[in-house]
């Protein structure tokens, strides 16, 4: 469903990907692991379309979606979250979700301005839709509270809903266990394949939590320094040692 | 006509030049743009005027008190109006100083009457002009000239080798990290704010046997030195001074050779064509921290 | 004391327009141009929200484009004989216009330099309303007529009282929806995180344009209905401290608010006029209301409003200064 073609971005003399290719099918949850600096954000941010690469194709059922705009991007059915947790200030948590419904209304400006029913059908649906996502997610008890007022790990959790609201068939998850407590985790772990299970999302999550990783995705892919180094299932990963060794150095082995 | 058009346009772009240094050792600390500065300028104008006028002190007595009191003043405003607003998102520190710049324009006004004085001074030098490529030129004007390249010079020499030009330079990286390093950032924020202030001070009353000081000069002024510093690159020193010079010498000539009445707006069209073109100038973007 | 659980943003609002609906009956020919002038800067302070509170885009072009809808005003109504129902719409729309134009180019700049070429481009177009003498009759300006309310009333000025009013209520209310859909919400995203908000759908062009437009279009429609107000439009109505005015106005009743613009445009008429004798401490009240609600009241009069009173809920409103933002 998503598959990335010999994706390379170079910049300033930095290789940020090298020639990285993979294919993550529908319904999927892919891990993308690997040492800092190794690209991993990188590689989303070329899903997401935030900037371009140097070469290479990003292609969305079988269609290149390379150069689109993000808001084009995400308008297709595929939503990101980020490091540094983004939720909006000034809105009510439940008003952060209801804007992840952003490309539902067709209403155009002067329509919202006059206030016609149909405007106000929609606001209602999106009120539903939202409350019913934070539901799911597990935070409808501060539905009412301020978008900043919340802790670093809540709010990672409700830009995932805000991400989910619009039923996206793809969601880019960039370290969603960052901020969150050991408990959190293993909600999260829980959450993740609800989401994939119940609503047939298919996900792609960076992630350095490796007890998280291993338990819940299908599929890993280990990059480091900008390469595909390894890929397949937690297993064989485990027992990959290169991985291990980009994980931990050369050093582990010569203690042994 | 080509002469005259030059040094005219040179020894006004000396005066936006230094103006603009001004503007620049404030952006370069704290990663603002002060609104207020043009008003420093119309303050530190007005209290030589006074010191001049009123109190009958001698031309030099006042360029060199001009020095601490525009100082005060620049340190006072960052005490009361940047410090505590140092976590602020930046529109809001553009507003503030906004807002300072109009109360301050008001006590201009009040304290010194809304006409237009000219300060008539026993000169220091021959009043007389003289003669550089065939054209006249007054020795205030020099004055102003050299002011503005002593000032690029010693700035420059200040950032590159005292540690409280280092320690300007760190906080205008990051406040952060300035303040693990043991940086008192608040205290380098209220020097840099009075020292910009001081510079604006020193610029005015330099510029004020050649001109007309009024209430209102502040903000034209400061326009201007917005201009020399966009062309120059935002956060370059000298790129304020080459700036500076080129919006004097596009005004002149613009003014000589298209249309006189031009010349006011030479200064706004080189800002908007240098933002939608080339934001980070002719020397480039030095250290933005936030735009 | 039970009375305050009934004030919120609507019922406020209801009692302020019902108040200004009645004014002409007991009030002089002045009051009713201080009224009129309140109901004009209501127009334009609600658009300046828009684009600033809201969209968090710092634009200082809102003076200018005041002028731009009073001067379109004039010459469509004097050089091309239109009557004001046609000339003042016309107007709004032109200014609408070239609020679009200056906005494209305008999208790939941010923060300071927004606000930098914002300035310019004001000035410029003051220094255009001054020298283009053809059109604008230069510094002495266009006189124009007074609006002809026949048969509706007999004066000018209780006429063009009401057409201001039921501009401004108009304007408020498709304001106020506009901002409850998601439109509001799309407005606030682009302000928070430009990012996060393209990354759920939001295409920041075109909301961006939008905000443009629309505080455009109200500042046109403002300039249009102060032309006949004031009788005359000269440049210097709208230089540099007509904007300052309009962001102490939008400042003070609290950014992202249009309760707070309403408030803030009512008070700051008021204290405009009680100083017009003395313009120096016009521009220190100014100057000073900006800064003591940016040091000590952010979030301006609706922010007191809501701390205070415990019905008065307003979505989607700005907070000035937040300890927890990271630039």
């Amino acid at each position: 469903m998503i598959e990335v073609k010999g994706l390379t971005v170079a910049y300033g003399g930095l290789t940020a990907l090298d020639q990285i290719s993979l294919t993550v099918n529908p319904g999927e949850i892919r891990g993308i692991i690997g040492p800092n600096g190794a690209g991993k954000t990188t590689l989303l941010n070329m899903i997401s379309g935030i900037s371009p690469p140097s070469s290479g194709d990003v292609l969305l059922d079988g269609q290149s979606i390379l150069g689109w705009k993000p808001s084009k991007i995400a308008n297709h059915g595929v939503k990101r979250t980020f490091q540094s947790s983004l939720l909006f200030k000034g809105m009510t948590v439940l008003e952060n979700v209801m804007t992840g419904l952003h490309g539902r209304s067709q209403a155009s400006p002067i329509a919202a301005a006059l206030g016609l029913p149909s405007v106000w059908r929609d606001e209602r649906e999106a009120t539903h839709l939202a409350q019913s996502t934070l539901e799911f997610v597990g935070m409808s008890q501060f539905a009412e509270r301020d978008g900043g007022e919340l802790s670093f790990g809540q709010q990672r959790i409700i830009e995932i809903a805000r991400a989910l609201v619009s039923e996206p068939r793809v969601l880019l998850l960039d370290e969603p266990a960052v901020g969150l407590s050991i408990n959190r985790v293993a909600e999260l772990d829980t959450l993740l394949r609800r989401i994939r299970d119940e609503r047939g999302v298919t996900i792609i999550m960076i992630e350095h939590v490796l007890r998280l990783v291993m338990n819940v995705c299908d599929r890993i892919t280990v990059l480091s320094s900008g390469k595909k180094l390894a890929e397949g299932s937690a297993d064989e990963i485990i027992a990959n040692s290169d991985v291990v060794e980009a994980y931990l150095g050369r050093a582990l082995d010569a203690n042994r | 006509m080509l002469p005259y058009l030059l040094t005219s346009g040179l020894t006004s772009g000396a005066l936006y030049a230094l103006v603009a240094i001004g503007l620049v050792v404030v952006y370069r600390s704290t990663g603002h743009i002060n609104f207020a500065h043009g008003e420093f300028f119309m303050i530190g104008g007005f209290f030589a005027y006074s010191m001049i006028t009123m109190l009958g002190f001698p031309y030099l007595l006042s360029l060199v008190l001009a020095v601490p009191l525009s100082f005060c003043l620049g340190a006072v405003c960052d005490r009361a109006v940047f410090r505590p607003l140092m976590k602020a998102p930046g529109t809001t520190i553009v507003l503030a100083t906004v807002g300072l710049s109009y109360l301050l324009k008001g006590v201009g006004r009040y304290v010194w009457g809304g006409k237009g004085e000219y300060i008539s001074i026993k000169s220091i030098v021959d009043p007389a002009p003289f003669l550089v490529w065939g054209m006249p030129v007054l020795p205030q004007q020099l004055i102003v000239f050299g002011a503005a390249m002593l000032c690029m010079l010693g700035f420059f020499a200040f950032f590159r080798w005292t540690i409280a030009g280092k320690m300007m330079q760190a906080t205008a990286e990051s406040a952060f990290a300035s303040y693990l390093a043991g940086i008192r950032v608040e205290r380098v924020y209220t020097l840099t704010w009075g020292v910009g202030a001081a510079v604006a001070g020193v610029a005015a009353v330099l510029m004020a046997p050649l001109t007309l000081l009024t209430p209102d000069i502040g903000s034209g002024l400061l326009i201007k030195a917005f201009a020399a510093t966009i062309l120059g690159g935002l956060g370059s020193m000298s790129g304020a001074l080459v700036g500076g010079l080129l919006v004097g010498l596009c005004e002149s000539l613009i003014g000589g050779y298209i249309d006189s009445s031009l010349q006011e707006v030479a200064a706004f069209i080189i800002i908007m064509i240098v933002l939608v073109f080339r934001p980070s100038g002719l020397f480039g973007a030095y250290g933005v921290r936030r735009a | 004391m039970t009375i305050i659980k009934f004030i919120t943003p609507r019922s406020l609002g209801l009692v302020v327009f019902g108040v200004l609906a009645v004014l002409p009956a007991f009030a002089n020919n002045y009051w009713l141009f201080v009224g009129n002038l309140t109901l004009v800067y209501i127009v334009l302070t609600v658009g300046l929200n828009l684009l600033i509170g809201y969209s968090g885009l710092l634009a200082f072009m809102n003076g200018i484009l005041f002028g731009v809808g009073a001067y379109a005003t004039a010459i469509f109504r004097v050089d091309f004989s239109l009557s004001y129902g046609l000339a003042i719409p016309l107007a709004a729309v032109f200014t609408m216009v070239i609020g679009v134009i200056v906005a494209l180019p305008a999208l790939r700049l941010s923060g300071l330099y927004l606000a930098l070429a914002t300035v310019a481009f004001a000035q410029f177009i003051l220094w255009v309303l001054l020298h283009w003498d053809q059109v604008t009759r230069g510094p002495s300006g266009i006189q124009v007529p007074p609006v002809n309310y026949a048969p509706l009333t007999d004066t000018f000025e209780n006429g063009h009282y009401y057409l201001t009013l039921v501009v401004a209520f108009i304007i408020v209310w498709l304001t106020v929806n506009l901002l409850r859909s998601h439109y509001g919400r799309a407005f606030v995203a682009v302000r928070e995180s430009e990012v996060a908000a393209e990354s759920i759908g939001i295409d920041l062009t075109r909301y961006k344009t939008l905000a443009y437009a629309v505080s455009a279009l109200y500042a046109g429609l403002a300039g249009g209905l102060f032309a006949p107000l004031l009788g005359i439009v000269v440049p210097e109505s709208f230089d540099l401290s007509q904007v300052i005015v309009q962001f102490a106005m939008v400042t003070v009743g609290g950014l992202g608010s249009i309760a707070g613009s309403v408030i803030g445009a009512i008070g700051l008429v008021w204290l405009q006029e009680s100083l017009r004798a003395f313009k120096e401490l016009q521009e220190v009240a100014f100057g000073g209301m900006i800064l003591l609600t940016i040091l000590f009241f952010p979030g301006g009069v609706s922010a007191m409003l809501k701390k205070w009173l415990p019905s008065w809920r307003e979505p989607l409103r700005r907070r000035l200064l937040d300890h927890h933002e990271h630039d």
